[in-house]
């Protein structure tokens, strides 16, 4: 019993954190359209960050590391969260001017790979392939948990701090910020040509986004009290890839269910079914090509995702159409580029 | 000063590799306008595929192994073409989707490596040979063919697209397929041979670098791939002799630059030059007008 109770948690907690991971991405991919194949490197920079300042001072404890702050729970999150998201300007403000798609995929999945590289080898950085182990439980020492009821709480924790995000970012995504975002993505051209600045545009989101990766990796570590390279090899951007495309790119509720479908049921519940004898490691080999297939079924078939984007109309642009000649109809078949335009 | 010679020897053949894998990737890139993300995992197939034939049943000599293992990829490398890319890269207009669709591949057919040579490290079987002096620099017979292989393959690409009818359309092609197609080419094929030529370099490559290393573990492929993109960027994108120079400087710069600071860095080096490109030469060293 005890048992199965601490897997649903678990799988709970792994629902509410790609869920933020996946609405991170979204900002970036699915509505302003950069392709951000390094996107695990900042869920890393989270998730160390996080557990480096709350770690007390590394002297003495048989790791490697730099900061150590002994800071208290949210803090650490939020540190985590804000270095991802400097990093990842600084990144944007290098890779972003003049590179097209292709381009800066590859830049980004280098910068990735070298991260990794970086991380995996300069121990005095975050303890080099060991990673960072014993980092404090949040909140234990407040509320006296012990390892068994930790689990509970801090999956619940996770749903609270996802439906918060949730709810920023679906402001941002209907403000005009976030109409200004969607423009980009349809066409970059037709957008500078309304007088947005894109790049400025494309670093924010960037910056939104990579914020998100933080807490998400903030969490993780938070969860497991340690965090190493082989969690985050450049592949695992790929996971959190299909958890948006196959939700819905676009759709927050779409990005929930991506995050039930591919990382609660695909990627977590295979970890609990018994290794086949004298193939360690094999379940995990096929449930990764099982990701690969499925998404590209998914473009194939269904490319909007389970949950497809909203048409989103403009209650202005219905009114100046209903205004001038009456013809409604048309202005339902209007999408958003047109609506920012006149809105705006 | 000893030092830096050898690492210049050693640089000589990491260009080779190089220059072997990004030249395919380039010649790939050109005719489809989009990366393959996969290939890292073609050249780390290749790789296995002549580990296959050199021990496990076969016991075949490495070289002709090899140059069975890259026709083997070259041919999957079609099927790969023809069964998934092709069809995604028509249907959507977006770079986007075929990007994405590159990336899950490579993340398959990682796997499927796993799944059947396992997490292992192998070693081709290959005796051992001493280290010759040449000059001051200090190779193996093996490295010393792998270099002479790059230098024949390189010429046999530039002979291929310089006077050949068949490069001369993958030229036209890269330049612009609409009016490669309307002047009668028949683009289809040529992406089909482009195809089989990219994942022959990319097998070989692969193969050679297992066997210039030492070992071969089915990562391999992916992390020798921002190598490759640092050598294409930095010589150019789409640019087939701009992959070659790009090659060979970030080949002596990695090895070169081991003789100086920790090895285990060696392969940063290269970002470092891929980002100082991008910073000041964006469009790489031999820059092609149409493909910026």
């Amino acid at each position: 019993m005890t048992q199965v109770f601490y897997y649903v948690f678990t799988l709970i907690f792994f629902l509410f954190d790609y869920f933020i991971l996946a609405m991170g991405l979204n900002i970036q991919y699915g509505e302003t359209g950069i392709l951000n194949f390094a996107y695990i490197g900042f869920v890393a920079i989270g998730a160390y960050v996080t557990g480096a300042v709350s770690l007390p001072n590394s002297v003495g404890t048989g790791q490697h590391y730099i900061l150590g702050l002994n800071m208290p729970f949210p803090f650490n999150l939020l540190i985590g969260g804000l270095t991802a998201s400097a990093f990842a300007v600084l990144v944007a403000l290098i890779s972003l001017r003049r590179l097209r798609t292709d381009y800066l995929a590859m830049v980004l999945i280098s910068l990735s790979l070298v991260l990794y590289d970086i991380c995996n080898n300069f121990v005095p950085l975050f303890n080099g392939a060991d990673g960072l182990y014993n980092v404090p439980a949040p909140l234990a020492g407040v509320l006296h948990l012990t390892t068994n009821s930790f689990i509970p709480v801090i999956a619940l924790v996770t749903g609270v701090i996802a439906m918060f995000l949730w709810w920023v970012m679906s402001r941002i995504t209907q403000s005009p910020l976030g109409r200004t975002f969607r423009a980009i993505r349809d066409d970059e051209t037709v957008a500078a040509a309304l007088g947005k600045n894109v790049f400025r545009k494309q670093l924010t989101s960037m910056l939104i986004g990579s914020f998100y990766a933080g807490i998400g990796g903030g969490l993780i570590i938070q969860f497991g009290g340690s965090f190493n390279p082989s969690a985050w090899l450049p592949g695992e951007t790929f996971v959190v890839f299909a958890v948006i495309i196959v939700g819905g790119v676009g759709n927050n509720v779409g990005l929930l269910m991506g995050s039930l479908l591919v990382e609660t049921l695909l990627v977590h519940l295979p970890a609990f079914l018994p290794a086949i004898p004298g193939h360690p490691g094999l379940i995990e080999y096929i449930d990764a090509m099982l990701i690969g297939v499925l998404l590209m079924v998914m473009l194939w078939f269904r490319p909007q995702g389970v949950v497809p984007e909203r048409v989103r109309k403009s209650t202005v642009i219905d009114k100046l159409l209903l205004n001038s000649n009456g013809a409604s109809a048309v202005g339902e078949s209007l999408h958003d580029e047109e609506a920012t335009s006149v809105s705006q | 000063m000893q030092l830096f010679w050898l690492s210049f020897g050693f640089g000589l053949v990491t260009a080779s590799v190089l220059a072997v894998s990004a030249v395919g990737l380039s010649l790939q890139f050109g005719i489809t306008n989009y990366i393959n993300f996969a290939y890292g995992d073609f050249m780390a197939l290749g790789a296995y595929i002549t580990f296959v034939f050199n021990n496990e049943v076969l016991h075949w000599n490495i070289w002709l192994a090899i140059v069975l293992a890259a026709i083997v990829v070259g041919l999957f490398a079609v099927v790969i073409q023809r069964v998934i890319l092709s069809p995604f890269a028509r249907r959507f207009d977006k770079t986007f989707y075929v990007l994405i669709v590159t990336f899950g591949l490579s993340l398959i057919l990682l796997n499927v490596i796993y799944s059947i040579w396992g997490a292992t490290v192998r070693f081709y079987s290959v005796p051992i040979n001493r280290a010759l002096h040449i000059g001051p620099m200090l190779l193996t017979a093996y490295q010393l063919i792998v270099m002479a292989i790059a230098v024949v393959l390189m010429l046999g690409v530039h002979v291929l697209l310089k006077t050949t009818r068949l490069g001369k359309s993958m030229r036209a092609m890269s330049d612009n397929t609409t009016l490669a197609m309307t002047s009668g080419i028949d683009t289809k094929r040529i992406t089909t041979i482009t195809w089989f030529l990219s994942g022959m370099l990319a097998g070989l490559a692969g193969a050679v670098l297992g066997l210039t290393e030492g070992n071969l573990t089915p990562a391999s492929g992916e992390l020798f791939l921002f190598v490759i993109f640092a050598a294409v960027i930095v010589g150019g994108v789409g640019s087939i002799y701009g992959a070659m120079a790009g090659a060979v400087l970030i080949g002596l710069a990695t090895e070169v630059s081991a003789a100086f600071i920790n090895p285990a860095y060696k392969l940063d080096v290269a970002f470092v030059i891929l980002i100082l490109t991008l910073l000041f030469r964006p469009s790489g060293l031999f820059a092609r007008s149409g493909k910026g």
